[in-house]
């Protein structure tokens, strides 16, 4: 004999109240949320064809910040800068990120003696993953071990950009490729003759291994990766360099 | 005895059920009631470009509508190079009618019901991909970048946007409309102003208790109207969309013509093309005379947005066909070429470029937007020598 279980009113309200929640929830299912999209654009970027004044407004009366040069003090080839947006009378005035100190400082130069472009690109590197991560139009298409500042060195954090790319001698450090980037060392205000510049380059003459924090604040890595790199990305790429990479 | 348990508990739990469903009746009614309510322009309809205080023009811009300000009677700048394809109205009685039923509609848009679920105070527009209904604002939006409207196929899908205080777009900002989705039934309704940055690609007509701004290279597929104070343009192109005949006291729209767009590819070139079905006659707006919907009478209207071999100046596009009026091109959502030529070159910048065609054409043919895209690789560098002077 099969005991049945006494049917109590309450069990009948749940019963209800059950039914009730799940016609809400078909209910609520129809109900359309916005969703949101990734469409990532293309990184605007601008050439300087001239020497310009950045500025700290859109306007030809605003405040110097400093003179920014047609072309790299490393390999001559054109200054290009990431746009970060657009102001003035009729927009004639693009806000851009500046190379060197402080880092990641921007400032607004006129859009005359200029030309527009873009970058599919972007470079993010993880210190707490010491990886170097490639990103094209908003997908990651690389993953590199990487070596990174030490705690007396560090890498600096924040947002720049690659100020040239160039090809080292077999025998220099880091060779065989660099990527010098607009940030500085926030220790060293002067190295090996130059400003304190970070730059990814290659393991070529240096040593220590890939994935550890042992560099004077540079970004290492194997000359695979960094010909890889050097091949594809030019001035103008965002590099943003983080704590840990965050899609 | 048993029967009477089980009627009992029957009746119990039908209780149960009708008490949970009536509760639920009521808790669904509210996303139901949240369904966007129609809003009608009526004789505001034909209006491109209506300003309060006034409208002011700068550059070589095209309205493909009427024109018109009401009660302030500024229109400055209007003449070459700036186009008007429609009519004028400063300060007239078709411009007072047009402000007053701007004003029902404006109210009709203010008390759209929100669902707390469609309340996008401090979010940013861009980079959502949203669904039929009203959205919220208490305060300001900014569109930085592409929102997407997505009718589900349903043409009479409405979008309404109740903002409360102001609207501004960065450049090269754009709004897409996708799955039948019709710039005819977009409304923005602003609390203020609306501000367009350079080069945004924007759809749906703007309500603005104030002012409304457009920078450089605004291509607008809808109304720009504002209530009290000045709409202020920049070399921008402002096209009216051809919609159903609301239901008004003067006609002054119906249905363009039900084209079709196909879109093959050769080895030479790639090819869209938009024709006109012919399903529906019309006439161009704001001549004051009724229409007749017909569907014998015909836009004729056709293009052919064709996509040229790529060379190191760029990619050539154009556009072929009958009946065209105007054609404004964009690149990845900035303006391309001017001066209404029907062809232009895409910079072969390295990235994905979206060439748009916006076409807008003489009689009742629809404005159609006709699009190609196309990859430019990286190409592969070969970095100069330099030192090795960084940090290490």
């Amino acid at each position: 004999m099969i005991e049945r279980r006494p049917w109590s009113r309450s069990r009948g309200i749940r019963l209800g109240v059950g039914t009730g929640l799940a016609v809400l929830a078909i209910g609520g299912a129809g109900a359309a949320p916005a969703s949101a999209a990734t469409a990532p654009a293309p990184r605007p970027l601008v050439v300087l064809l001239g020497d310009h004044v950045a500025r700290r407004a859109p306007s030809a009366d605003a405040g110097r910040i400093e003179a920014v040069a047609a072309r790299r003090p490393l390999t001559r080839g054109r200054t290009v800068l990431p746009v970060l947006g657009r102001g003035g009378r009729d927009d004639a005035w693009l806000r851009v990120r500046l190379p060197g100190r402080p880092n990641g400082h921007t400032g607004w130069i006129s859009s005359g003696r200029t030309r527009s472009t873009s970058t599919p690109w972007r470079i993010v590197v993880s210190l707490s993953a010491r990886r170097v991560i490639v990103l094209r139009d908003g997908r990651i298409v690389r993953r590199y071990p990487a070596i990174v500042g030490k705690a007396s060195t560090p890498t600096p954090r924040g947002s720049f950009f690659v100020e040239e790319a160039l090809r080292l001698s077999a025998s220099a450090p880091g060779a065989p490729f660099a990527l010098a980037t607009s940030a500085r060392s926030n220790v060293f205000q002067e190295f090996e003759g130059g400003p304190g510049q970070i730059a990814l380059h290659g393991t070529g003459n240096l040593s220590g291994a890939l994935g550890t924090a042992s560099s004077h604040g540079c970004v290492r890595l194997a000359p695979h990766a960094i010909a890889w790199l050097a091949s594809r990305i030019g001035a103008g790429v965002p590099v943003s360099i983080r704590s840990r990479y965050v899609a | 005895m048993s029967n009477h348990l089980d009627f009992t508990r029957g009746r119990v739990a039908f209780i149960g059920i009708a008490v949970c469903f009536v509760f639920t009746l009521f808790l669904v009614a509210i996303p139901i009631a949240a369904k966007a309510a129609p809003v009608n322009l009526a004789t505001a309809q034909p209006f491109v470009v209506l300003g309060g205080a006034g409208v002011t023009n700068t550059g070589p811009s095209v309205l493909n509508g009427d024109l018109g300000v009401t009660p302030g009677t500024s229109l400055s700048g209007f003449g070459a190079p700036a186009v008007v394809n429609g009519a004028t109205h400063a300060n007239d009685a078709v411009a007072a009618q047009a402000q007053a039923d701007l004003t029902t509609a404006y109210n009709v848009a203010a008390g759209q019901p929100i669902a707390p679920g469609n309340d996008l105070t401090g979010v940013d527009l861009g980079g959502l991909t949203l669904s039929p209904g009203a959205y919220g604002f208490s305060t300001s939006a900014q569109l930085t970048g592409q929102l997407t409207l997505d009718a589900h196929g349903d043409p009479s899908a409405q979008f309404v946007f109740v903002i409360g205080s102001t609207l501004t777009t960065a450049s090269a900002s754009s709004v897409i409309l996708t799955n039948g989705a019709s710039p005819c039934n977009v409304y923005w309704k602003i609390g203020s102003s609306a501000t367009f940055g350079s080069g945004t690609a924007f759809e749906g007509n703007v309500l603005a208790l104030t002012s409304i701004s457009l920078n450089s290279g605004v291509t607008f597929l809808g109304r720009a109207l504002a209530r009290n104070g000045e709409v202020t343009l920049i070399n921008d192109v402002l096209t009216l969309p051809q919609c159903a005949t609301e239901t008004s006291t003067t006609p002054t729209e119906t249905a363009g013509g039900g084209g079709t767009t196909t879109s093959t590819t050769t080895s030479a070139s790639t090819t869209s093309t938009v024709a006109n079905g012919g399903s529906g006659g019309g006439k161009k707006p704001g001549k004051g005379k009724s229409a007749k919907p017909s569907a014998t009478k015909t836009g004729g209207g056709t293009a052919t947005l064709v996509r040229g071999k790529k060379s190191a100046s760029g990619v050539r596009a154009s556009v072929q066909g009958k009946r065209i009026n105007t054609v404004t091109f964009t690149d990845n959502g900035v303006r391309v070429g001017g001066g209404g030529s029907r062809t232009v070159r895409v910079a072969t910048t390295p990235g994905v470029h979206r060439v748009v065609a916006l076409v807008t054409f003489n009689g009742s043919t629809k404005a159609k937007r006709l699009a190609f895209s196309f990859r430019v690789p990286t190409p592969v560098l070969h970095p100069k020598f330099g030192p090795s002077q960084f940090t290490g």
